[in-house]
């Protein structure tokens, strides 16, 4: 039954997540900009949960919602935007465009959306049985990057 | 149309409209903290496009897009850190003004 809302469902979901994408990048205050991102990384969370990928969105409220994007707000709430922003919209518009004609295309005409099947059960085990025993060189060379990445970012911002 | 078609499709093209609106963002303004936000939405329509590409295997999709995540939040840090250095020097956000100082 609740299989052929999935559509509707996704296609609000999608619809809300361009309009916050347009409000990340054309809000004139950047404290709402930034609050507008976490509000799309909330949106694509729930779209990911309704394609299946539940692990994933749960990761992605935590970790990046709940971390990087609260970052992103303290740090902008505390610069202040910085003085008025210049645009170039002609130059980005012809950007955009060419760019949403490439991804249409590549998407659309060679039909990569097909390749979309819902998954069955995911369960938390078995990821981390495969991230753990297939992967951990993978694991651990990202887990000593992002340390090192921590450490360089206290130490920039820790420069005079 | 099968539901898994039409998910695929509606998630796709939404991944493409906010792909572009990113791109729009990071081309037409100058100021370095909306550049990084338009850089975030890419992101979020790139880790889309991962999961509908990668879902002829389910566990490894999401080992990819968990990991992709853990490493732009890292990204995310450092930039935010170099955005913060930069404005003390120059108490500017412009990339502009940057380039004018010889930063």
């Amino acid at each position: 039954m609740i299989e052929a809302y999935k559509p509707l469902m996704a296609g609000l979901l999608a619809a809300f997540m361009v309009l916050t994408s347009y409000l990340v990048v054309r809000s004139k205050d950047l404290v709402y900009a930034s609050g507008s991102l976490a509000v799309l990384g909330v949106l694509n969370a729930a779209l990911l949960a309704l394609l299946g990928y539940g692990i994933v969105a749960v990761f992605l409220v935590v970790v990046y919602v709940g971390a990087a994007v609260m970052f992103i707000i303290v740090a902008v709430s505390m610069l202040g935007g910085g003085g008025p922003e210049k645009w170039q919209p002609e130059k980005g518009a012809f950007a955009a465009a060419s760019a949403l004609t490439v991804l249409l295309i590549i998407l659309l005409a060679s039909s990569l959306y097909t390749a979309y099947t819902q998954p069955g059960s995911i369960s938390l085990r078995s990821v981390s049985g495969i991230l753990v025993g297939r992967y951990l060189p993978v694991l651990g060379v990202i887990f000593v990057a992002l340390a090192a990445t921590l450490i360089e970012a206290v130490a920039i911002a820790r420069k005079r | 149309m099968p539901v898994d078609t039409a998910l695929g499709g509606i998630a796709a093209v939404s991944a493409a409209l906010m792909a572009s609106i990113a791109v729009y963002g990071l081309t037409s303004s100058q100021n370095l903290i909306r550049q990084l936000l338009s850089i975030e939405v890419l992101f979020n329509a790139v880790l889309i496009l991962v999961i509908i590409l990668f879902s002829f295997n389910p566990v490894n999709a999401t080992l990819f897009a968990v990991t992709l995540t853990a490493v732009v939040s890292g990204e995310v840090i450092v930039i935010v850190a170099v955005v913060v250095s930069l404005f003390r020097r120059t108490r500017s956000l412009e990339s502009l003004v940057l380039e004018e100082e010889g930063v």
